[in-house]
């Protein structure tokens, strides 16, 4: 009976304690790199964070669509926080492949490979929106700027359209980066803007004949208009 | 020195050696008027000047509807202007196109040079659009320079109430306010200057930027101030020139315009920065009364420019002006056509205001420009209602109550161009 016990219970007991006694040192370590990476990650942010605020990145990113959208989200208190949170989560997710090295398990090991190989891609992602949203503000204010002093009505309109299609054309090249869904987004991509266009022409031609007509109206009217003659400078 | 005469150019200057005086004339496919001014110009030199050696030098942009052979065909009856003395030296004339960008800056570049190639102790230039110029002007531009020891000559005109309205609601007051002195057509466009301010001008490195375009008469102007030359100016009578450049957009050449001063701004920041009021120039010439021509102005118009300005641009005036200024702006748009109004302190807070956003780099600076022009409208519009009903005089002094307001808030100025710890906080909740 006691040899059905020790065998029963007590030998799997032990090999649980010895395979306990294995992994403890690295659960210790784990939870150490993550405390500790914790610590670092939020001086780091805080760090970061002055400093780009002595730097004036928060006016930088005002010229930027993602300056916009980053204001526009409310969860941010300004660009300088948005991005000073961004590296204190870049440093724990670093901390956490760290503590799951640690492990050294054949799962872990190539979770940190595959990882490690990705992020060339996430920076140039990243990097792509960035550019992408620097060129989309500019161009959609300068829509807006030759809009309002041509006289066009809904100039607004206008500079979010251009905005709208230099972000989509930013997004869908960063995805295609990431290797996320690239037929389907690339196809998705293409009926919506195919569909925008049509859509824009058709609108065009119907709700804006009369406009259109009015325009080519002036245009070629040379008698009856209203000329200013006279030189600002 | 960078070399930019072609060789051809080069070797007819040699051939000519040296001269007292270079007239130039800038030129575009201005076939219908330059004769005009080729003569006036030629007659002036050989009327007011026979003793001096002198050449008349147009500079072409490219023309291709025979200016250049008009200025080298144009005849000056000598006879008809009885002349007292004949000229010893005959004026001499050459056309030549000029090389960089296109636009007035470059043409004068290759003036400048000419000068200093020709060791040219007087210079005068003028547009090569004008109705009203006679040989009277050259002597006026010129004499200053050559026997009085002035630098600068700017010329004084007699023009329409709503004419020049850029120059009598931003340039004028500004450059007054700036640097203290009261030259009322600082952008004229036609000007004397001497061989010292010709090498001033070739010394700078502009000629890439808004200088060689609309840019070039405020920065001849500002320059010769800023670097306190002698300034005088030139009672001209009426200046009529040709029907309004077809090239030249509103937008384009109030940026540059106006941007070439905002620049200007830095680059003397500490010669304006201790300047307090102003003192008049001395004015050369017999003023007499002129009829000018009528104009049209579209007040509708620019009042539905400003309101859009301010419905559809306010986040970027977020980032330029203060709440107040804006608050105030919004309030101007929403009263009726007939009631519209821009008050002179709100217009110099608003100009103050953008100089200094331009200087702190706040945004891009075609942007900043571009986004004035609504908001000029809006106030050339306050103007023309406002003297609708006034006389010559009664606008000039309209005109001299708006600068001495751009004088005493010159302190808005300045406490405002460096960016503060309120401005950035002020950034910060508007973006």
């Amino acid at each position: 009976m006691r040899e059905l016990f020790e065998k029963a219970f007590v030998a799997p007991l032990g090999r649980l304690a010895d395979q306990f006694a294995g992994v403890v040192p690295g659960l210790i370590t784990v939870a150490l790199v993550l405390i500790v990476g914790g610590m670092v990650a939020a001086f780091a942010r805080m760090v970061i964070e002055r400093l780009l605020r002595w730097g004036k990145f928060d006016r930088f990113m005002a010229q930027t669509e993602l300056g916009s959208v980053i204001h526009r989200t409310g969860i941010f208190r300004s660009a300088s926080d948005f991005a000073a949170r961004l590296v204190q989560g870049a440093l724990w997710l670093l901390f956490i492949l760290v503590a799951l090295n640690a492990l050294d398990t054949e799962m872990t090991r190539n979770l940190v490979v595959r990882f490690v190989n990705y992020v060339p891609d996430l920076i140039t992602a990243g990097l792509v929106l960035l550019l992408g949203s620097l060129i989309s503000h500019f161009l959609g204010r300068s829509a807006l700027l030759a809009a309002v002093n041509a006289g066009w009505s809904g100039a607004r309109l206008i500079a979010g359209g251009v905005r709208l299609l230099v972000m989509s054309l930013t997004v869908v090249v960063a995805l295609e980066q990431l290797r996320i869904g690239r037929t389907a987004l690339l196809v998705a991509f293409a009926i919506l803007f195919g569909g925008v266009v049509v859509a824009g022409a058709i609108a065009f031609g119907l709700a804006g004949r009369d406009l259109v007509r009015d325009w080519l109206q002036a245009q070629t009217r040379a008698e009856g208009r209203k000329e200013e003659d006279f030189r600002h400078l | 020195m960078e070399r930019f005469l072609p060789d051809d150019l080069l070797a007819r200057l040699r051939e000519t050696g040296e001269v007292d005086i270079v007239a130039g004339i800038p030129s575009y496919n201005n076939v219908r008027t330059i004769g005009h001014v080729v003569k006036a110009v030629s007659a002036g030199l050989a009327k007011y000047f026979p003793e001096q050696r002198s050449i008349l030098v147009n500079s072409d942009g490219g023309s291709g509807d025979g200016t250049r052979e008009t200025v080298l065909g144009a005849e000056v009856d000598h006879d008809s202007l009885l002349l007292v003395s004949h000229p010893v030296k005959p004026v001499q004339r050459l056309s030549t196109p000029y090389h960089g960008v296109p636009g007035k800056g470059s043409a004068f570049r290759t003036i400048f040079e000419v000068a200093r190639q020709l060791n040219a102790k007087a210079c005068v230039v003028v547009d090569s659009d004008l109705r009203s110029i006679t040989p009277q002007w050259i002597e006026l531009l010129v004499r200053p320079v050559l026997e009085r020891e002035f630098d600068f000559v700017a010329p004084y005109y007699l023009r329409h109430k709503y004419d020049g309205t850029i120059t009598n609601s931003i340039i004028y007051p500004m450059t007054r306010a700036l640097f203290g002195k009261r030259v009322r057509q600082p952008i004229g466009g036609d000007f004397g200057f001497s061989r010292r301010l010709a090498l001033v001008y070739l010394e700078r490195d502009v000629w890439g930027t808004d200088v060689a375009r609309f840019g070039i008469d405020i920065w001849m102007a500002a320059t010769a101030m800023g670097e306190g030359l002698r300034v005088g100016q030139a009672y001209l009578g009426a200046k009529l020139h040709d029907a309004k450049d077809p090239g030249s957009d509103l937008t384009d050449m109030f940026r540059q315009v106006v941007g070439s001063l905002f620049g200007l701004m830095g680059s003397y920041e500490k010669i304006w920065r201790d300047v307090k009021g102003s003192e008049p120039v001395p004015l050369f010439g017999f003023p007499f009364e002129v009829g000018v021509e009528p104009i049209q102005v579209d007040v509708e118009r620019m009042i539905r420019s400003y309101r859009a300005g301010v419905k559809d641009l306010q986040e970027i005036y977020g980032e330029i002006l203060e709440p107040e200024t804006r608050d105030a702006l919004g309030a101007r748009a929403a009263e009726s056509t007939d009631a519209f109004h821009i008050p002179d302190a709100l217009w110099v807070h608003l100009i103050y205001e953008f100089a200094a956003a331009h200087h702190q780099k706040r945004l891009d600076r075609d942007h900043l420009m571009q986004s004035l022009v609504p908001l000029y409208l809006g106030r050339t519009a306050s103007f023309v209602r406002e003297v609708r009903d006034s006389n010559a005089q009664a606008v000039e002094e309209r005109i001299e109550a708006l600068c001495r307001i751009f004088e005493a808030e010159k302190p808005y100025l300045l406490s405002r161009w460096e960016p503060s710890k309120r401005g950035e906080q002020s950034y910060a909740r508007t973006v």
